[in-house]
């Protein structure tokens, strides 16, 4: 587990809504809100949460599945997809401070009973001028962002969004049934621009070697193949255009108890032989803490922990991640026994005076509060 | 643990006709359910855990056929009764909670209509009375029937016999007996047959006499109240008019001096509003919209204030309809489960898994509800009938660890309250510590290992068990996993010996000729493994499950518990 300092993925303040309805009926899902995470080069990045909590969502963003509403994706230093609706709320904002400042001059104007008025009146026209000119140009400046923004999102540098790959949760839904275990490994390759058939085949071979297939299952069809081993092609997928980043959303979820630990396996082999850095989104708890290095846990599109696996089991602080600890079985039936599971209640955090922020409580354990909690929390750990 | 046995499987084989052959999905499994335990079974899909308990509820697929074996249920074995006998069992005796809520409700039925939908086709009392009492008789037909067949099986192996010793005196003389015994039995048959029509009109009398009995009285009370109803409403009518006149006037006072009031403010603000300059301005036009939004208020605050009053004052012709149509419903419950007393139990059951709302909740429909929700209310409809058995199929598999937890504390909880018999089935070890109080692995339709749960986690004795423990990451796993390597076998082609020796590390070479009887652990711990014979060699326990066995012993928890 070669961790180096450098990210090679970094998110930062990554939102995706989901717009339904129009007026009155207008509903906005946020189901990825500001959502900031840095991954190293090396490491297994863990991110759990109950279902609908937003974590495949991020996944599915950070591949550009969807389109970022907000923040910036970057991966190997290139920034892959951004969103611009903060940027538009800021030209919203500017034009509303100018209105604001322009309105306020006015009212002196009215007010003031001096006699020359005319020398006030040009001062005031001098005044509004300034402000407009400061306002144009900074939303120009705003809207050209913006449309650098749609242009990254738009056309992304094929040579880098290539080394970044996906796993899906159901071999059976995510494999064209109609394809050829053959036809669709290659795939990848052949939108990456590679048309020698020769090479096509050899590397198709290679990489099902790789994960444990033979070359002769390359003519079969996905129906043929169990459960694990459908998993397996559909690994074999992502490796064949040598990624160096792997987002696996619940690769094992859909998979039979003793084909889970074979897959499990063959991706920490994997990840030793070739270096590679995943993403495992996940629900069980100990798949996660057995798989990764750190551990980010989700809550209604926000990130509400994230610690290296110890600590995060050593010292859960927030809330929602105790009460996600204290739910997870374990096949001992005296600890069983005993077990008793906290109810997790998001009115008890009162964020009416202050927002909360994702801040470092400890090297590397950053947690979501507000300066109150943190406070709590601090005591908590010593 | 109480002895006495709620569900007694006897060596029960399963198969299925397919294309390529006959799948042998069960082969012969036996195993008891004691009364209020909870009874796990775990395997990995494909192991037949589904099938034998889809064969207790007597929902297996068209192609299935049960080869051999018997499931005791309440004195009947359910492989033999007819589909008639069958209703009275399925859902009612026996609720059966199964994997993914999300197929097993309907989506285009309100919740309410699903989870009242048995109650309404068993509400029948009548019905149901009369299969209670005919039952007997019925079984009085079937042994007779049974005993005829028996003869004659008996009398042809006799006859066979003789037959080799070559003693015809004895064949004619046995044969005459035997006629006379089948006469016999022919004519205790029909008798039981002629019985039976008898008593079925019989019952069917008295049922209908009893129950006409009982409407009578209520035919009785509705006659009285049409006759007087007339009358009592022409003379109370008067009286509830005053009252609401009274009120109206009220009202109307209320709501005048309420108008004038905001009238009086609104015009102040906007004399001052004419007077003031510039910024002045804006703050009383701030003015004028609180001004505006207590008038609001106040005269919603004034209408409910009315409105409570208006409904304690009800037209006598309301009132008096109000009796007779809750005389006519409490007449018509004699007879059958009427639609408002099943919505009542449905909403009691509802409350009862912990739905909040029910009233609302009982017309949605299930895309309104989130993942644990809609499993409560598959567990709800399984509770309707309040039955004494439950099997729950995987009812955890497709859900997150939060609502997983949550359900399975309803489940705990409502098999204390009901008095409930669990099968409960799952793959998940985990699940399993937490719910079972004895645990059967199953691996290609056999139990490989039966015992309690402590037996099973703290002294397991199968490799496939270890296989299990140890597939499974835990929270203190460090090391590399130890998967079960290949996949189950092909039951199309049910390997010879131990099923699991393919895949097994332990297997020697007796495995794979011969299968293993079961070995006795301990008076309720058996594991079928010829590792346990006193011929084989000693064996140590795979690392991974000896470190976790240490571990929990470790654990303060467990040391605790010893203590």
């Amino acid at each position: 587990m070669s961790t180096t300092n450098e990210p090679i993925l970094r998110v930062k303040n990554l939102k995706q809504h989901f717009k339904s309805g129009f007026g009155k009926n207008k509903l906005v899902v946020k189901a990825v809100d500001d959502v900031s995470i840095d991954i190293y080069k090396g490491e297994v990045f863990g991110l759990v949460g109950e279902s609908g909590c937003g974590k495949t969502t991020t996944g599915r963003t950070i591949i550009k599945l969807y389109e970022p509403t907000d923040g910036i994706v970057e991966f190997m230093g290139e920034t892959i997809s951004a969103g611009y609706e903060s940027l538009k709320e800021m030209i919203r904002q500017t034009r509303h401070d100018a209105r604001d400042m322009i309105s306020d001059l006015k009212d002196e104007l009215e007010s003031s009973e001096d006699k020359d008025k005319d020398k006030l009146k040009q001062e005031y026209d001098e005044k509004v001028k300034e402000i407009k000119e400061k306002k144009d140009t900074q939303i120009t400046e705003l809207r050209k962002e913006i449309r650098r923004r749609q242009q990254i999102t738009a056309d992304p540098n094929m040579k880098t969004m290539k080394r970044m790959q996906m796993i899906f949760q159901d071999p059976i839904a995510s494999l064209n049934p109609r394809m050829t275990v053959r036809e669709i490994i290659a795939e990848g390759l052949r939108i990456a621009g590679e048309k020698d058939a020769k090479t096509i085949t050899k590397k198709v071979n290679d990489v099902l070697e790789t994960v444990g297939l033979l070359p002769e299952h390359a003519g079969r069809y996905p129906h043929e193949f169990s459960g694990g081993q459908r998993q397996r092609i559909g690994l074999a997928r992502a490796l064949v255009v040598a990624p160096e980043f792997i987002i696996a959303d619940e690769p094992i979820s859909a998979l039979d108890v003793s084909i889970q630990a074979q897959v499990i396996n063959l991706l920490n082999e994997l990840r030793q032989e070739l270096g590679l850095t995943i993403m495992f989104i996940a629900h069980d708890l100990s798949v996660i803490k057995y798989f990764s290095d750190r551990i980010g846990v989700m809550y209604f599109g926000k990130l509400v922990e994230l610690a290296p696996k110890d600590e995060l089991f050593k010292n859960p602080l927030h809330p929602y991640t105790r009460s996600l600890l204290s739910a997870v079985p374990l096949p001992d039936p005296n600890y069983e026994k005993k077990r008793k599971r906290f109810a997790y209640d998001p009115s008890t955090h009162d964020y009416s005076k202050e927002a909360p922020e994702l801040v470092e409580i400890k090297p590397g354990h950053l947690i979501l509060a507000n300066s109150a909690e943190l406070a709590e929390y601090k005591k908590v750990l010593k | 643990m109480p002895a006495k046995k709620k569900i007694e499987v006897n060596d029960l084989r399963i198969s299925f006709w397919t294309n390529q052959g006959m799948v042998r999905a069960v082969r012969g499994v036996s195993f008891d359910l004691f009364e209020q335990e909870t009874l796990a079974i775990v395997g990995e899909s494909g192991s037949g855990k589904s099938v034998t308990s889809r064969a207790i509820m007597g929902i297996l697929a068209g192609n299935a056929v049960i080869d051999e074996g018997e499931i005791w249920y309440d004195g009947q074995d359910l492989t033999k009764i007819n589909e008639e006998l069958f209703h009275n069992i399925r859902g009612d005796r026996i609720g059966m909670i199964f994997q993914d809520p999300m197929s097993s409700l309907n989506p285009i039925m309100r919740i309410g209509k699903q989870i009242t939908e048995g109650m309404l086709i068993n509400g029948d009392h009548r019905k149901k009375e009369f299969k209670a009492l005919i039952r007997e008789h019925y079984n009085a037909l079937y042994d007779a029937k049974v005993k005829r067949k028996s003869m004659i099986k008996e009398f042809k192996e006799q006859k066979k016999e003789l037959k080799e010793q070559g003693d015809t005196e004895k064949i004619t003389s046995l044969k005459e007996a035997f006629e006379k015994d089948l006469d016999a039995q022919k004519k205790a048959i029909s008798e039981a047959r002629k019985n039976l029509a008898k008593r079925k009109t019989e019952i069917k009398q008295e049922i209908k006499e009893r129950y006409e009995q009982k409407a009578k009285e209520y035919d009785k009370k509705i006659e009285t109240l049409k006759a007087s109803m007339k009358d009592k409403i022409a003379e109370e009518t008067p009286q509830y008019k005053n009252a609401v006149d009274q009120l109206k006037k009220e009202k109307a006072k209320r709501f005048s001096r309420i108008d004038k009031e905001h009238k009086q403010n609104m015009d102040d603000i906007e004399r001052r509003f004419q007077s003031t300059k510039g910024t002045q301005k804006e703050k009383l036009a701030k003015e004028k919209r609180a001004e505006k939004n207590r008038y609001k208020n106040e005269k919603l605050k004034a209408k409910e204030e009315f409105a409570d009053k208006f409904a304690q004052h009800q037209h006598p012709r309301k009132v008096y309809k109000q009796q007779l149509e809750n005389l006519k419903e409490e007449k018509a419950r004699i007879f059958k489960v009427t639609k408002k007393e099943a919505k009542e139990r449905a909403i009691k059951v509802m409350e009862d898994v912990g739905i909040p709302e029910p009233d609302k909740r009982f017309r949605q429909y299930p895309f309104q509800f989130s993942g644990g929700m809609r499993q409560r209310i598959v567990i709800a409809v399984a509770l309707t009938a309040d039955p004494d058995v439950l099997i729950c199929d995987e009812p955890t598999t497709a859900l997150d660890v939060t609502i997983q937890a949550q359900i399975l504390e309803l489940i705990k909880t409502l098999k204390v309250d009901r008095n409930l018999s669990v099968i409960f089935i799952t793959h998940d070890l985990g699940v399993v510590a937490n719910m079972a109080d004895r645990v059967a692995v199953m691996y290609a339709g056999k139990i490989v290992e039966i015992g309690g749960v402590d037996e099973i986690f703290y002294n397991p004795k199968h490799p496939y068990t270890w296989a299990l423990l140890s597939s499974m990451p835990d929270l203190n796993t460090e090391e590399r996993l130890q998967a079960i390597p290949g996949t189950p076998p092909n039951m199309l082609f049910p390997p010879k010996g131990d099923a699991f020796a393919d895949r097994n590390a332990y297997a020697m070479k007796i495995d794979f000729e011969k299968e293993p009887p079961y070995f006795k652990v301990s008076d309720t711990h058996y594991a079928a493994t010829w590792l346990l014979h006193k011929d084989a060699p000693e064996v140590e326990l795979p690392e991974a499950v000896q470190r976790r066995i240490q571990h929990m012993a470790e654990s303060p928890e467990g040391k605790e518990d010893e203590s």
